[in-house]
């Protein structure tokens, strides 16, 4: 890392100083690739292995983390506690991922307000995932929960205290005491408003203690796969161009989620899904696409969320013609309907025609109706909020909203123990050399619905058991297995495509296009006619991508390619999803259709279970999707894969048996 | 060098938007508190967010030495309880549920 830096240092140096004698390559106005590495050359080497054009600088690392989010920094210096040379590739500076904007909480079942066990925590786990999450990583996360977070803690973590001085605990996130008899149990612990800014920025500081080499702003384009066998990482530095691959025993995704692909999202505009994308370019599956979490009221155009408390405070959701439409929807409990209730009518309104806005494509949240002192007293601050984001006065006007993703339940499959794993042969097998944590991995810990404060839990816990994983099963310094000189070369290719494009769609608009075509047809309506619409305009979508025209054909900074290379990681994540809930023929969790409202579960849980005959696997629905897709031509396979009933330690924890999901 | 340290700290005090400030602090303190002169600003078009600078008091207030009197929490979120309605919010803005 150092001789890397000192590479480039020298490479700004000459481009700036015109003053001394610089050598002639450098006046040309070109720059010359073939900088040389100075300092340790063990660890870096220039190649035209893979093509003259792109000379590639060669690394070796005992890990490689891609990406720098509370999950990704957790890895990387856990890995560089246990002695690994660890490298952490991200396309983001560490504090900038989006784990900052996480201002929740922690569940963690400390017990500091009342008498608290991690067994009815892991219940509630179970419970709200819907059945769907695998109980031995529910088991290992919610066990580990205390840990995490006492080990956070002592990092500096600064949480909220008792008077006593104990983390102070607050009800949230449908948490339950005595496994849901007990009434409300106190877990989420919190750090004032603003948990994940400070998780991140602990994690970093943390991090920097160890000797773990940071690759900031080098964005990561493929995994280096040889048999079955990941042996690497290939990324493209932004900085100046250049392609640097990372040799390593083991590989650590944590990209984060891919909220992106939908139109109105909560989500950062970096929120890209680039470590599914390159999972699946590898020609593994990812797991439970379909399941994306949404909340009805997000601001049009901002993407940030307007809480329910407006509506329950008396706000109302109004649509083209003025009326208040969830009075047809839900007649007793009007605006105060559940979520996915509410969300459903909105996308009912906006798609019979009723929506408002020049594109008719969202609805009003109207709270001018209020008495303004009410408002000020009961929502301080939503005002501002309001015309920050909205540009609207809430006092005088109604907010613009529709129904936003949040979250992604689903990713890459790993096992609780990290690991990522691929269903072959009606069997579980572990992908060597590959782990993934965060929320880009599915270890399905949220299973079909996430519930509150359990994401920030899911990125340490996971992060640091990959960590684990691998110093268990392997040493710093190990020999590392051989690889193909041209390794990488179609990712390189591919670059190359992307930077001299010259077709006719820009990049914005089929990413306009594709963001538009999801938040129709892939969002909280869901119908087979209007999903099988939905895929077969997603397919037409991933076909212009032969057409794609970039304008930059520059390789130092060049935005352009690199939001190219997004789409394409975008694309690959939004037909995966959206074929995925076409093919789901049931509701379960955040994944809601009209057609099939039920649950299909193996059982009726509705009913007793004597006297009942069991549904065979092919004919149920609780089970994982795995889908693979064809780079090419953009088609995707399914595959199913059982969910893992069984804790890790039936003695100590017993699993949940399924039942009917009710709060 | 330092000639032209003293050049340009003559040139600051010159300057125009510098001057009515200083004189403005004088005259501040030597006026009664009632007549209190809009300081001269540059005829630049306002912008929506120009007058807010007045009241940029944030409208969470903090609590008296950060401990909220009702839980008795340190260090914790300020203003109403964050989790009142199901999901987590602050100013209007849900960030979690």
């Amino acid at each position: 890392m150092a001789s890397v830096r000192a590479a480039s240092r020298l490479l700004s140096k000459r481009v700036l100083s015109t003053a001394k004698a610089v050598p002639a390559a450098a006046v040309q106005g070109s720059r010359n690739f073939h900088f040389s590495i100075y300092g340790k050359k063990k660890n870096a080497k220039v190649s035209d292995d893979i093509s003259t054009q792109y000379p590639v600088v060669d690394h070796e690392f005992d890990a490689v983390v891609v990406g720098a989010g509370g999950a990704g920094l957790r890895a990387a210096f856990g890995l560089s506690e246990a002695g690994f040379n660890t490298a952490c590739v991200t396309k983001l500076f560490p504090t900038r991922s989006h784990t900052v904007a996480a201002q929740g909480g922690i569940n963690a079942a400390l017990g500091n307000m009342e008498e608290d066990d991690w067994r009815w925590h892991f219940y509630d786990t179970v419970k709200g995932s819907d059945w769907l999450g695998d109980q031995d990583a529910i088991h290992y996360m919610t066990e580990q929960a205390p840990a995490a977070v006492v080990e956070l803690e002592n990092f500096g973590m600064p949480f909220s205290r008792t008077e006593e001085g104990k983390i102070y605990q607050r009800a949230f996130g449908g948490q339950s005491l005595k496994y849901g008899k007990g009434g409300q149990a106190h877990r989420c612990c919190c750090v004032a408003d603003r948990t994940g800014h400070s998780l991140l920025h602990t994690l970093y500081g943390r991090s920097l203690r160890y000797d773990t080499s940071y690759f900031v702003e080098y964005f990561a384009l493929d995994l280096l796969m040889e048999n079955g066998e990941c042996k690497g990482v290939i990324a493209l530095c932004m900085e100046d161009g250049s392609i640097h691959r990372f040799r390593a025993q083991n590989t650590v995704i944590a990209t984060g989620g891919y909220g992106r692909t939908y139109f109105s999202c909560t989500s950062a505009h970096t929120s890209t899904g680039d470590g599914n994308a390159m999972v699946t370019r590898a020609g593994l599956p990812c797991q439970d696409m379909e399941f994306v979490q949404f909340h009805p009221t997000g601001i049009y155009g901002a993407g940030c969320l307007i809480t329910e408390g407006c509506r329950g405070e008396g706000g109302i959701l109004i649509n083209s013609e003025g009326e208040r439409f969830m009075e047809r929807y839900a007649p007793n409990a009007k605006d105060l309907a559940s979520r996915d209730v509410v969300s459903r009518s909105m996308t009912i309104e906006i798609r019979e025609g009723r929506g408002v806005g020049p594109e008719k494509d969202h609805v009003y949240l109207q709270l001018h109706h209020l008495p303004p002192q009410q408002l000020a007293a009961r929502l301080p601050g939503i005002s501002e909020t309001a015309m920050i984001f909205a540009g609207v006065d809430v006092t005088k006007e109604p907010i613009p909203v529709l129904p936003t993703v949040h979250y992604n339940m689903g990713g890459i499959p790993t096992n609780y123990k990290g690991q990522v794993i691929t269903y072959v042969n009606d069997e579980d097998k572990v992908v060597p050399g590959l782990y993934a944590c965060g929320e880009a991995a599915s270890a399905s810990v949220h299973g079909a619905n996430r519930l509150g404060a359990n994401s920030l839990l899911d990125l340490v816990v996971f992060g640091r058991a990959c960590a684990l994983t691998i110093a268990e099963q392997h040493k710093p310094g190990e020999k590392l297995s051989p690889l193909k000189p041209s390794a990488g070369e179609e990712s390189v290719a591919n670059l190359d495509r992307l930077r001299f494009a010259n077709g006719s769609q820009r990049t914005s608009e089929i990413r306009l296009n594709m963001q538009k075509t999801m938040q129709t047809h892939a969002a909280v309506f869901r119908t087979g006619s209007v999903l099988k619409e939905g895929c077969n305009k997603m397919d037409a979508i991933y076909q212009t991508l032969e057409d794609i025209k970039t304008f930059d054909r520059g390789i130092v900074w060049n935005t352009d390619l690199v939001e190219s290379l997004e789409l394409q990681n975008l694309l690959l994540n939004a037909v995966q999803t959206i074929n995925s809930a076409e093919q789901r023929k049931e509701s379960r969790g955040a994944h809601a259709r009209e057609d099939y409202k039920e649950r299909v579960d193996e059982y009726d849980y509705s009913k007793p279970l004597q006297g009942q005959e069991k549904k065979p696997y092919d004919q149920h629905w609780r089970k994982h999707t795995l889908s693979f897709v064809d780079q090419k031509t953009g088609k995707v396979t399914l595959e199913y894969r059982p969910v893992i009933d069984s804790s890790l330690d039936e003695q100590d924890c017993a699993h949940v048996p399924p039942a009917i999901r009710s709060y | 060098m330092s000639l032209l340290r003293v050049c340009s700290r003559q040139l600051f005090w010159k300057n125009p938007a510098v001057e009515p400030l200083f004189t403005g602090c004088l005259r501040a303190a030597s006026r009664a508190v009632n007549d209190k002169e809009p300081l001269k600003k540059a005829k630049t078009p306002k912008g929506r967010f120009d007058n807010l600078e007045e009241t940029s008091k944030d409208v969470l207030e903090k609590f008296p030495d950060d401990v909220n009197p009702v839980t008795k929490e340190k260090g914790g979120p300020r203003g109403p309880e964050p989790t009142r309605y199901g999901d987590w919010e602050r100013k209007g803005r849900c960030v979690d549920f």
